[in-house]
């Protein structure tokens, strides 16, 4: 039976980006360790920004998750819809390169690579000490992130809702 | 960004933050009383690493791996130094495929890095683009290249050391895994691709305009009687240096400023020197193969050159290069009979040096009989660089004061983005404060 389009369920990959040394920059690696873990389409992204669009190849859905910088408070999270708006750059300059996440974004956008759909979460990081473990609130943050992306792209975990 | 507050009576302070397009943390503080120059000094506030104290009491085989984390775009070269200084310490001599797949395996981190310089760091300053966001608007098609060539440039690392980032193959005596002829001849259509496309870069780049900025430099690069330089040779330079790699230290200090957590190296009793492409493509000019100096002909491009402005066309040239050598060594390749050679360890003490993208790498270590690691030391070419960034600087400054603040920003980051300084992997942003009085 060929389902009707509202039965179609789009298989999302979620990236979690970061340095897993540098404090709280690793919140981006741990949701992703933590949706692997429950049998999630999840991988731990700690390359280069420019080669992202690679990873997202042929991907229809795609969730990125990063430490962020914005001012607020520790461990809060701010969702994009990244396919709708631009990405503040300075938000993103705490976990990369030479070449940030929205600069990424920018480009893939440029060159029509973005994917249908992509969703950021960013996770509010103060301390990005080499060698330091992330601070509670952003392990907290962690935990929550983890638990949405996990009711958004597991049917059977939104059904239980 | 760049800002301006109101000054005292008498006093502009103009402070620029935020120069992105650079490896590291570092800033620059520039002092101008008027029409003269008081003070330039390049900044590193970033905390030592301790690579060279915690390699002690590590075991020799250990080194590649520990040293190549200390940067995330030339890990191979670290890998390189390392392997090389342990091999004269253990005697080994490695089979001469094996030596050929080094140099491949330096080719892809050459390919890698040297486009992404060119493309996204470098280029957007000549073409008056803030970013290669900006840039890609007015210039698709050469970003679209710049991403082919990185890509095909990490998928040689990843083919060679079993990642892209950090690989993994390396090791003392040669490699874990050597690749197959087949999986070698795959690769060969885009390397194909990639010189075509690095020889178009570059005449791209010839046509950038350029400003007069000729200096009585002293070049230092490797040099090989028979090859361009990648993992051997001597230490040279255009004012009569030529050295084994084992007398560094007899010829090289590396110094401690105040105002830099990272030392400055100095030729004892001359001063600063340049290392990097430039340097390199001045003083091996003769060992380039064939596309690469039909290329430097048609283009015009012939040392010596003095302008380290011009060295995003020697980087491309390097990048013609570093095709041709890949697409040479996969042409004659024959795996070696083992993928490595072992020895006892022993006790000794060992130099090398090779040509990271950025310019040579000198590492020495201190083995005990049991290989363990008693001293190292680890001489990158950013701080190689560092004092003669901060003198080209000084002397670039007087041609630009009658410009507005945001051009001599520009410039002054240009000018130092000539280097591709690789300040560290952490975070990537340079302050720039000019104040004037």
């Amino acid at each position: 039976m060929t389902p009707c389009p509202e039965e179609k369920v789009v298989h999302t990959r979620v990236i979690g980006i970061g340095n897993p040394d540098r404090g709280d920059d690793a919140a981006g690696l741990l949701v992703a360790r933590r949706l692997a873990q429950l049998g999630a389409d999840a991988v731990e992204f700690t390359g280069e920004a420019l080669s992202l669009m690679d990873h997202w190849e042929n991907c229809e859905s795609v969730i990125l998750v990063d430490a962020v910088v914005t001012g607020g408070r520790p461990g809060e999270i701010i969702r994009w819809d990244a396919v709708a708006e631009r990405l503040p750059r300075e938000a993103f300059r705490c976990s990369t390169h030479v070449f940030g996440v929205a600069e990424a974004v920018e480009l893939a956008r440029i060159f029509e690579r973005l994917p249908a759909r992509l969703v950021i979460y960013g996770i509010e990081g103060v301390s990005f000490e080499p060698g330091t473990p992330p601070c509670h609130e952003v392990l907290d943050a962690v935990d929550t992130v983890s638990a949405e992306i996990h009711r958004l792209i597991s049917p059977r975990a939104a059904a239980a809702d | 960004m760049s800002t301006s507050t109101a000054p005292p009576r008498g006093v502009t302070n103009i402070k620029v933050e935020t120069l992105a397009r650079v490896e590291g943390e570092g800033a620059l503080t520039v002092r101008l009383r008027g029409a003269r120059i008081e003070d330039v000094k390049l900044r590193i506030p970033e905390p030592p690493r301790f690579f060279e104290a915690f390699l002690r009491g590590r075991l020799f085989s250990e080194a590649p791996d520990i040293t190549a984390r200390i940067c995330g775009i030339c890990p191979i070269a670290y890998q390189m130094s390392s392997v090389h200084a342990m091999e004269k310490i253990l005697g080994i001599a490695i089979h001469p495929a094996v030596r050929q797949l080094r140099r491949l395996f330096y080719c892809g981190e050459w390919i890698e890095s040297h486009a992404l310089h060119i493309y996204m760091l470098h280029a957007p300053d000549f073409l008056g683009c803030a970013d290669v966001v900006e840039m890609t608007k007015d210039y698709r098609a050469a970003v679209e290249k710049a991403l082919k060539l990185k890509l095909i440039g990490n998928k040689l690392v990843a083919l060679m050391g079993g990642r892209e980032i950090h690989p993994i193959s390396a090791t003392v005596g040669g490699f874990f895994r050597v690749p197959s002829k087949e999986e070698l001849a795959a690769i060969r259509p885009e390397l194909e691709w990639a010189l075509e496309a690095s020889i178009e870069t570059a005449k791209l780049v010839a046509g950038f305009p350029f400003p007069d900025f000729n200096q009585d430099y002293e070049f230092v690069s490797l040099s090989h009687p028979d090859e361009y330089p990648l993992n051997e040779g001597r230490i040279v330079s255009n004012k009569g240096l030529d050295i084994d790699v084992s007398e560094f230290e007899d010829h090289f200090l590396e110094q401690h400023v105040k105002h830099s957590n990272a030392l400055h190296s100095v030729l004892r009793e001359r001063g600063s020197y340049l290392v990097g492409p430039l340097a390199r493509f001045n003083l091996n000019y003769d060992k380039l193969p064939e596309a690469a100096r039909r290329t430097c002909a048609e283009i015009g491009f012939q040392p010596p050159c003095l302008n380290q402005f011009k060295s995003i066309i020697a980087r491309a040239i390097e990048l013609i290069f570093s095709c041709e050598e890949a697409l040479r060594i996969i042409g004659s390749y024959e795996p070696p009979p083992a993928p490595r050679v072992q020895a006892p360890p022993r006790a000794g003490t060992g130099q090398a040096a090779t040509e990271a993208p950025r310019g040579t790498l000198y590492h020495r270590y201190v083995l005990d009989d049991k290989g363990v690691i008693l001293s190292s030391r680890i001489v990158p070419p950013t701080s190689q660089n560092l004092k003669r960034i901060e003198d080209d600087l000084w002397r670039f400054l007087p041609s630009l004061l009658e410009q507005p603040v945001e051009e001599i920003t520009l410039r002054c980051e240009q000018a130092i983005r000539n280097y591709d300084p690789c300040i560290s992997c952490a975070t990537h942003f340079l302050k720039l404060n000019i104040e004037r009085t």
